[in-house]
């Protein structure tokens, strides 16, 4: 049953340019954004100011081993919209093709649907912690000096999380084009949630949240998982305390993000169970 | 056993009843046809049977079974417009079908692809295409496997006449081989060629179903003429005449079914003095019998 899941959502993707298109965008945005900070960093320590030096001493090297798994986690995060979009048209692409009837009339059941949805959002959220696994791996051999003594995969972890929270950002994604069906407006209110509305709210959460007595902002849908890789230390260090909280609530928020996905898949079977098509 | 038996299927949007009540059954073997103007609730039928939509009320069953997922497999289906993806080609969009329904094999692609005549370019994307090719690939892709039940919404729309004529000797050849065919069309002439059996949808009632023959022959109707001029008021006196007017071809009278035979009819005008230079029993056309139940 998986196996002819699978392969019929490989067929509908195979050969749609768009979506390798958007996938090869993902792939060049993230040697690309952790290039450059990479770049930006060891001219700040090459500089034979003092400053260099200070920052050099302060802040050891956050690409190398085995810093370079959190590091290239928290920047490549920063991208996760460009496969958002992917996933937000390989549904919006089914309503405007109608072919989410067809595939019922053909013989799917309408889970069976949602499953196909499921699986390929699974095989995007695979293909993009590849890209990040090797631009981490890639980054971390440039930078690492001293390999013997570098505990070279004692960060691996943030694969795990890195993983976990492209999979529920993606899956909110999926939610947000079957609710609305309308690629266009799909992508609109995701950009505009994600880049500003989020940040909107998350900023007056934290204003409120002396008086409150928490932080509700970190509950939000995609902060929940957005804590899952917390600020890398080099920037950490400029807030340490709040930094060392966001640290020791990582296993919370994976919890959080567990729930939080299994809620999207479970109101997105049942609006397609329940919705005529 | 019926292919399909539909009990009192209801389905509303908002206000609108779409289906009222609507019961019948297909036959197995048979070529039904299901007639109705716009918005009488065809396809929406069509819908609910398939599990597109859900119905309000009501039941179906499929081969005797309640529905599931597995009789849809095994029925070639056209809902509507042709539901394909529009990035790929003829073959890919086919493979899909295939994969999803477990019809076909990838011989059997291309044998559908040259049955609806769409062979040469089987390599160009959905996108290329007319919207009669894109008609039919969608046909292609219910016929794909060979199912013994094929449901097709409006399988002509967007066909120029030579399409129209081949998908209708296509329809007739599948009948011929056995194949049970279901219809919905608002094309009178096309449902008249093709189909043994219609239902008749209006407003989301069903007017009536049944054979095509029995449908159209509830009443008799002859066509006379004579170079009397007295002929049409004389029809009036005709005891048990339901109805008489003077066309381009004569006088038509209509009668209960069985009520008159022609001898009567020229017994009658021959002893009022006129003679009759035409008689014929005349064969209602599915086109009137519509108009009849289906107008205001």
């Amino acid at each position: 049953m998986i196996k002819n899941i699978l392969q019929t959502e490989w067929l509908k993707v195979k050969n749609y340019r768009a979506f390798w298109l958007l996938l090869s965008v993902t792939a060049i945005s993230y040697p690309g954004i952790n290039g450059v900070a990479y770049y930006a960093f060891m001219d700040s320590i090459d500089a034979k100011s003092q400053s260099g030096q200070l920052v050099k001493m302060l802040l050891g090297n956050p690409f190398a081993f085995p810093q370079t798994f959190h590091t290239t986690a928290y920047l490549s995060s920063f991208f996760t919209f460009i496969p958002a979009i992917v996933v937000i048209m390989l549904i919006t692409n089914e309503y405007m093709f109608k072919t989410h009837r067809q595939n019922i009339i053909d013989g799917w059941k309408k889970n069976t649907f949602v499953w196909g949805k499921m699986l390929s959002v699974l095989f995007i959220t695979l293909i993009v912690t590849l890209f990040y696994v090797a631009v981490a791996v890639a980054i971390g051999i440039i930078a690492t000096k001293d390999f013997e003594n570098a505990q070279l995969f004692n960060q691996s972890q943030f694969i795990v999380l890195f993983f976990l929270q492209v999979f529920c950002q993606l899956s909110i994604a999926f939610l947000l084009g079957l609710l609305i069906r309308k690629a266009f407006i799909a992508y609109g209110i995701y950009i505009f949630y994600t880049f500003i509305l989020e940040n909107i709210l998350g900023g007056l959460f934290k204003l409120k949240a002396k008086k409150w007595g928490a932080d509700f902002g970190h509950y939000l849908p995609f902060e929940i998982s957005d804590r899952l890789i917390p600020l890398p230390p080099f920037i950490g260090k400029f807030n340490e305390a709040e930094n060392k909280l966001a640290i020791a609530a990582i296993n919370d928020h994976v919890l959080y993000t567990l729930i939080l996905t299994a809620a999207v898949w479970a109101i997105s079977f049942y609006i397609f169970k329940k919705r005529d098509l | 056993m019926p292919v399909l038996e539909i009990n009192n299927i209801s389905k509303s949007y908002g206000k609108i009843q779409a289906l009222n009540g609507v019961s019948f059954s297909v036959p197995k073997g048979s070529v039904f046809g299901i007639l109705g103007p716009n918005g009488s609730g065809k396809t929406t039928m069509l819908s609910i049977i398939l599990d597109v939509l859900q119905s309000d009320g009501g039941n179906y069953t499929w081969f005797g079974q309640p529905p599931s997922n597995l009789h849809r497999k095994k029925i070639g289906s056209l809902l509507e417009t042709p539901n394909l993806y529009h990035y790929l080609t003829a073959v890919q969009n086919l493979r899909i079908t295939k994969s999803i329904s477990g019809r076909g094999s990838d011989i059997e692609i291309n044998e559908v692809l040259q049955k609806v005549k769409l062979h040469e370019r089987k390599n160009s994307r959905f996108t290329t295409y007319s919207l009669g090719m894109k008609q039919r690939l969608a046909i292609a892709g219910a016929l794909l496997g060979n199912p013994s039940v094929l449901v097709l919404d409006e399988p002509t729309n967007g066909l120029d006449p030579v399409g129209i004529a081949e998908i209708r000797e296509l329809i007739k050849d599948l009948a011929k081989e056995g194949h049970t065919i279901i219809m919905a069309s608002h094309l009178l002439d096309e449902v008249e060629k093709v189909c043994d059996h219609v239902a008749i949808l209006k407003r989301g009632k069903l007017i009536t179903h049944g054979n095509v023959s029995d449908v159209l022959s509830d009443e008799d109707c002859f066509l006379i003429g004579s170079s009397s001029l007295q002929l049409l008021e004389v029809m009036k006196s005709f005891d048990g005449i339901k109805q008489v007017k003077q066309t381009d071809d004569g006088v038509e009278c209509y009668f209960n079914k069985a009520f008159v035979k022609p001898e009567n009819i020229n017994e009658f005008c021959f002893s009022k003095g006129i003679i009759l230079n035409q008689l014929a029993s005349k064969k209602k056309r599915l086109e009137e019998k519509f108009f009849e139940l289906t107008g205001d």
